[in-house]
This record gives structure tokens, sequence and C-alpha cells, in this order.
């Protein structure tokens, strides 16, 4: 069944273990909120569908090739060897379903009956297109949770509307609250809601896997990307609706300078070398004093202009010009260590390479490690940030091959004969 | 559309007789940063009892603008940035860097089920306690602990903030404008605050469930560095394997080399996002039979560019043409249209448009909240997490500074 016995699914440890998963999400939202049920135990059973391949398994990122942007895929490209995939679906299992052939949906809804969680991610609709609204779904299992994640929610007049993470960071506003004053916002240069709906979502179902722990009832969840991005915009929302304040043509955002505290300098300031930087954070005026100490208390420093944290703040054009005058010829981490040691907030701007390789803080704490893949060969991983004293992550397996886990679920874990098994699968079903 | 969950979910919700998923945790919040403050929300919003314990001067956040329209100066019950953070929770003042305050604090955690504290090991050895002594009577107690860099290891006494913390974790690298002169800029809100808080709220959920089986709570350590060092998308997965970098872009995704923008201005003076690709037939026909609706989509329809090696090889020409499209429309009716031909199109909206969106409205996503400001009650931005079978909690008010401190501790503090 495995050609290798390390990739056979063994019973797992942690918080979640003995909760099976059937999980029908892809993209990034739906794959990075299921990948925290199956890092702490839970049996996650990804379910694929091999003529609509998940999408990071075809974005070429791909270990010991050159650099390509997402965009760029490789037609005909190996499905097993997309390194964000593996990135989002480690410790996960992985079988194909093809779900329009009514036998592929007579067999989810058999692999639902055996799982306690059905978790999705399509646009409002295409579970209900298959037959699996949540009644029917209660049918094959009464206590289910069945989680449903999209970008607007399940009700309302765009609930068909489309989006990835980029158009919910618009739309909730956090693409407009980021940039300078009078340009164009920069916005966001991920898909930071990917993240954090993932995260919200992955709560959800943890908060309805206690409910149902304590109470024997399950639930069904509506997550809206949206709406966790509105709730993620910050004070300036309430500024909005308790004050009235108006944002447009207001000389709002304001880049990396504060509207509130009156911090300053506060911002990103050229360091030596080409695209270099270094925050630099400034709140009160025992912190100006001591960043005026470790920068050896030039001339500048002594400006009526800066005597106060108003002041400073008030005048941060020149200001900034004099801070930056100082970090320009000096390394990024120089400064950094320089003002912490005078404990002022600082810190270089990192990039991937700086945080995987030399950032002692985080070798220290172990976030990332290492796991092998059969077709990418050894892979890096990152950690789920949070350090328990008891609980441990079971890191156990790296992403699944497409449809590697198909003899092992349906034939040992639904109890599927050898030649319903073989019928499954050359007609195409699995 | 999906079916009819939501007007269960709602109508439940509106009679409140549903439970909520926190109804049985009582969670003491001791510390004033965005990061603990979200958490703490939270879980409140969820229902669980949030009390906020507050030194005689107040939360710094209390401290922070902006401020309610009429507010005096310094008004410790008057802060936006407060009311944001902390609605639906208590408060108590209890001064615990005393030895009578710590003793009366630990008392009132034998009895609870989650402390989230924001200290550095250095803060913890001012305040003469660590947290495992936090559970040394309290072995059902969750310590959830949200600092900068840790517990532990070498940087765990540095100092930080959303931004500096944003630069050090990754994300910001990704962050700004085409133009490189200019710095990497952060995101707005509080967003490296954020993300510790959605980490922090999963470590107290998993704590909670170990606890279920255990009996026992344990200690939660997050770090804003750990979780924005893994928060960047795929500035990581880049470098693990083609081991590129990624360079930052105006308002789309940093990539190894640079992609054609995505942000186009409008009628209006505002922007929509739409990432033009050409490749795929179905997404171009349908925009292509858009701008023919609105007679201007010049020379596109031209047999030629049904063919998507064409249509790439006249990538810019085609990008102008759809730039001059947008141009000359509404961003409102942008989003409307090309969403309604099935483009995943996004309006930049302005913190001002949400409580006008017909969806928004539609799904009662804002409540209203009888706070202190004068003219409300005003709008506040309801629970992210709707569940058909348990209930948000009602968004109240945020504390006013010890407004509960009698009520909690029955006299003197």
């Amino acid at each position: 069944m495995y050609a290798d016995d390390q990739r056979r699914p063994r019973p797992r440890r942690g918080p979640l273990a003995g909760i099976r998963v059937a999980d029908f999400c892809w993209m990034g939202v739906g794959s990075v909120a299921t990948r925290l049920l199956a890092d702490f135990g839970a049996e996650v059973i990804k379910i694929e569908d091999r003529t609509r391949i998940d999408t990071p398994r075809k974005l070429p990122l791909y270990k010991g090739e050159s650099a390509r942007n997402f965009g760029e895929e490789v037609v005909g490209a190996d499905p097993d060897k997309g390194g964000l995939f593996n990135n989002y679906c480690r410790n996960k299992l992985g079988v194909t379903i093809n779900m329009r052939a009514a036998e592929g949906r007579r067999l989810a809804e058999r692999l639902i009956a055996a799982s306690s969680v059905v978790t999705e991610n399509f646009a409002p609709g295409v579970m209900e297109r298959w037959g699996l609204s949540y009644e029917r779904i209660r049918e094959l299992r009464p206590d289910v949770i069945y989680a449903r994640m999209s970008g607007y929610g399940h009700s309302g007049p765009h609930a068909s509307y489309r989006s990835y993470g980029p158009v919910v960071q618009a739309v909730s506003g956090l693409s407009y609250i980021s940039g300078l004053p009078g340009k164009e916002p920069s916005g966001w240069g991920l898909s930071y809601m990917d993240n954090q709906a993932a995260f919200y979502n992955s709560a959800a179902i943890l908060m309805a896997i206690r409910h149902r722990a304590l109470t024997g009832e399950g639930t069904e969840i509506d997550v809206s990307a949206v709406e966790t991005g509105i709730g993620l915009l910050g004070p300036v929302l309430l500024d909005v609706t308790v004050n009235g304040r108006v944002t447009r043509g207001d000389g709002y955002p304001t880049g990396n300078r504060l509207e509130h505290p009156d911090g300053a300098p506060h911002g990103i300031y050229p360091a030596r070398g080409e695209d270099r930087w270094v925050a630099i954070a400034v709140f009160t005026d025992e912190e100006w004093e001591r960043f005026a100490d470790a920068i050896g208390r030039p001339e500048w420093t002594l400006d009526r202009r800066f005597a106060t944290q108003h002041s400073r703040w008030e005048n941060q054009d020149a200001l900034d010009e004099q801070v930056a005058a100082w970090t320009v010829r000096m390394d990024r981490y120089e400064v950094t260590k320089l003002l912490q040691d005078a404990g002022v907030r600082a810190g270089a701007v990192q990039n991937a390479e700086d945080l995987n390789e030399a950032d002692p803080q985080l070798e220290h704490r172990g976030v990332f490690f290492e796991m092998d893949h059969p077709v990418i060969g050894e892979a890096r991983f990152e950690g789920v940030p949070i350090r328990f004293a008891q609980t441990r992550a079971d890191n156990w397996r790296s992403g699944p091959l497409l449809g590697e886990d198909n003899e092992f679920v349906f034939t040992e874990l639904l109890g599927i004969g050898a030649d319903e098994y073989a019928e499954l699968a050359s007609t195409g079903v699995i | 559309m999906a079916g009819n969950f939501s007007q269960r979910a709602e109508a439940g919700a509106a009679a409140s007789q549903l439970p909520t998923p926190y109804s049985d945790l009582r969670v003491f919040e001791l510390s004033g940063d965005p990061a603990s403050e979200a958490l703490g929300k939270l879980m409140a919003t969820m229902g669980a009892d949030v009390i906020k314990v507050e030194l005689p001067e107040g939360a710094a956040s209390r401290h922070i603008g902006p401020t309610a329209t009429g507010a005096r100066d310094g008004d410790p019950d008057a802060s936006l940035n407060f009311w944001f953070y902390n609605v639906s929770k208590r408060s108590v003042v209890i001064d615990y860097r005393t030895a009578d305050g710590m003793a009366r604090l630990r008392d009132l955690l034998r009895r609870a089920d989650i402390v989230i504290t924001g200290w550095r090991p250095s803060d913890w050895a001012a305040l003469g306690v660590s947290p495992d002594d936090l559970r040394t009577d309290a072995p059902q107690l969750i310590v959830a602990n949200l600092s900068p860099f840790g517990l532990d290891g070498p940087w765990a006494d540095l100092v930080s903030s959303d931004l500096v913390g944003l630069a050090l974790g990754g994300p910001l690298n990704s962050c700004g404008y085409d133009d490189h002169a200019i710095p990497p800029i952060r995101p707005g809100g509080d967003q490296g605050y954020q993300l510790t808080a959605s980490f922090g709220h999963l470590g107290v959920l998993l704590a909670l469930l170990e606890r279920h089986q255990t009996g026992h709570g344990q200690i939660v350590d997050v770090a804003m560095h750990d979780c924005l060092s893994v928060s960047a998308e795929l500035a990581n997965p880049y470098w693990f394997y083609p081991r590129v970098l990624v360079h930052r872009q105006t308002c789309r995704h940093a990539q190894p080399t640079a992609t054609q923008p995505a942000l186009f201005a409008t009628a209006d003076d505002r922007y929509v996002y739409f990432a033009l690709i050409t490749a795929e037939q179905k997404p171009w026909q349908s925009l292509v039979s858009w701008m023919e609706s609105k007679r201007l989509v010049a020379d596109l329809t031209d047999p030629a560019y049904a063919d998507p090696a064409y249509r790439l090889a006249h990538f810019a020409h085609i990008q102008q043409i759809v730039e001059v499209f947008f141009l000359l429309q509404p961003a409102g009716e942008i989003y409307r249209d090309g969403q309604q031909r099935g483009l995943p199109i996004g309006v930049l909206n302005a913190p001002e448009d949400l409580p006008l969106d017909e969806h928004l409205t539609a799904r009662g996503f804002f409540v209203p909240v009888d706070d202190d400001a004068p003219g409300g009650p005003h709008l506040y931005p309801g629970a992210p997490i709707r569940f058909s079978a348990l209930a948000a909690a009602p968004i109240t008010r945020a504390p006013r500074l010890g407004e509960h401190t009698t009520e909690v501790l029955g006299g003197a503090a």
C-alpha cells in the first residue's frame, strides 16, 4: 500500500487525536485552516479532484528550479512537486474523489459518515450542488461540525461574489488604510487575509469541537473573510462610526507614521546596502533621551523642534531627515543592536533568507523544521508559532501525494472491499 | 445560493437563546497591548467573562487616541483605541505591583480558566512572579503570555512595537510600493499584534481541549516575532523551494520578478483591485463582453485576441485599454458589474464606506452599541464567526476604569 512504510498513517498524538475531518478545502484559506487541525492530531483527510487539481500544487514554487512568479504555471508539471502545497498540507492524508460522478458523491458521503468534522471553502452553493447541505450532512452524522469558509459568508446579496486574499483585503478596507498620504494605497504584498481568515476558521472549528465535547451537539459554521478583515481595521473604524470621521481626502493614511499615539521618530529608515531598511519607534521622552544617548547626542537632537514627544511628532519631516542621515551610513543590524542595547524599539527589516538562515531567536525557538518528501526531498516548514508547556504539534508526514492515501482510507478506514476499490479506481471515481 | 443557514443563525442570535461558545469561561486580562487586548476581545465577544485587571493609572491603551469627540484631555474612559479593543469586558483595578495586590490577584486566578499576560522575562522578574508561580495554586489555569519575542531566547528581553515587529518578523519586507526608493510601508491597523492575538487564541483553544482531557492548564507562550515569521504567505515557501526572495510591489503580491499593476484608478477617484490574467479563456471572455457592453472594448474583439499567446504578446496594450475602461466608471459600479460577470474584482473601501455596504447590512454585521459618546448608539463591527448552534455574545461598550471593581472583588480593592 505504501512503498515507504514511513508514509503509512499511524495513530496520532495531540489534543485533537481521534477527530476525523472530511476536508474539502483547497487554495490558501481552507488549507491553512485545516493544517492546524492536522498539526495537533486530527486525522484530516484532504479530498481532491484529479480533474481540478488544487492550485497550490500547480504554483511553480519548485525546489532546485529557477524563480518563477506564481502566475507562471508550468503546463503538465508533476502535481506532487509543488512546494506551496507541501507547506499547506503537511500532516494531512490525501484522497481523490470525482465529485461530478454520482458514485463519487456516494463515496464522499461514506467518508463524511465516518468523520465528525466536514470543512469546505468553495463558493457558496457548490457543496449544495453535490447534495451536501448541512441537513444532509447531519443525516449522515448527527453531531457533525460543518465548517464553511468563504469570502462573503453564506447569506446576503454578495454571497456569490468571487474573492481571494487581495480582493478581501480591498473590500474590507485593509488595503485602503495602508499607504502614503496622497498616493495610491500600498495595501498588502501578500494574501494576509488568507492567513487571518484561516486562523479565525481554525478557531471556530476548535470552539465547535469544544462545544461538542461539552454538550454532544454539533453545529454549522459560517465565517466571512471580509467580515473578519473589517474586525481587524483597528481604532480608525470607531473614529469613523463614533466621531463621524471621513478618511478620504484627509491626508490619510499616514504611511509608517502614526496618528496615535504621537510616536516619533516612527518609521522605516534606510540602512547601508541596497534596499536595506531598519524600523525605529520612539514613544516617550524617556525613550528619546535613550535614543539620543545611543546615537552620541549629535547637535541636531538639541533642536527646539525636537524637545518634546509632541513637538517631535509635529516635526517629523525634519526629524526623519536627520534620523535617516544617521541610519543610512550604518548596517541595519548595527542600528538594531545599538538602539536595542539602549532599550529603544528598533529592528532590521528582515527577508525570508534572514529569518531562515541568520535569525538567532527563531533558531532558538525552533519555529522552522524539516521533513522529507518522496518527490521534493527534504523540505522546510513553517511551524505553529505557539510554545506550549505540555501540548506538542505532531509532525508525522509531509504533504500527501495526489491520491496517496486512497487505498488506506477507502479500504482500511471505510472497509471497502478489494473488488469495489478496484472498480472505483478503474472507473475514475477516485 | 447557499441554504438557509444564515437566516437560522441570525434568527437564533437575535433571540439570544443560543448558548455562547465561551459561556463557561472566566478570563483575566492583565496587559494593555493590542495583542493581549485583541485576544481578550475575541474571547469576550464569544461569551467569556473577561475581566480586565488594570493598575490604578489604567491600561496604557486608555491613553492612546483617537478619543471620542468632546472628551476632556486625559479622560481614561474616552479613548476609541481602548473602546475598539475592549468591548464586552469588565474592568477591575488591582495594583498587583504590591504584595497585597498580587495576593489578591492570585486569589482570583484560583477560580479562573485563563489569564492573559503580555510580559517579557524581565517584566515577570520585576513583578516578582513567574508564569509557573501563577499556576501553583491553580492547576486548572491556562497562562497565555503574548509577548514580543517569547519567554526565552537571546532576544527575549528586546523591546518592540507593531512596526518593529512587522520589520523583524518579515511581513513588512513584502509591503510597499514598486518604487524601492520608498521604504517598505506598514499595513494599517495593528496587524503584527492581531496576528499574535490569532495565534494566542488558537493556543488557548488547544490548551482548553487538552485540559478537557487532562484536567490541567498550562503555559502558552506566544511570541509576536515567531508569529510574524510564518505569516508572510509566499515569502518563506519561495525561500524553502526555489530559494529566491520576493520583492515588494504596489498593492499586489511581492514576487521574485515584477508583475503588472493590479490597482486601477476609477472615475470617482477611487481604486479597484483586479489582477488582469489573460491566460485563461473564460475570464478573458467575461472581461471582453463586459467591455463591449460599455462600448469601451477598443480593438480587443479582434479575433487575434482569441489566442492566449497573442494576448500575452500584447499584454501591455490590453492593460492600457483596461486602465481606460476602469478610469471611465465609478468604483462601485465596476465592483458590482465585474463580480456579477464572475470576475474577482475588489473595490478599495474606506472605513466610512463599510456601514453603507448592502451586503454587510443584509447580514447585520455592524451592531449598534450604547457607548459613552454623544449621539449614540454607534455602530461597531460584529462577531466574525457565526454558528447555527451557538451565538456570539451581545457587544457591550468598553468598561470605564475600575467600573466593576466592587462587583468583582466584593469590597475594598
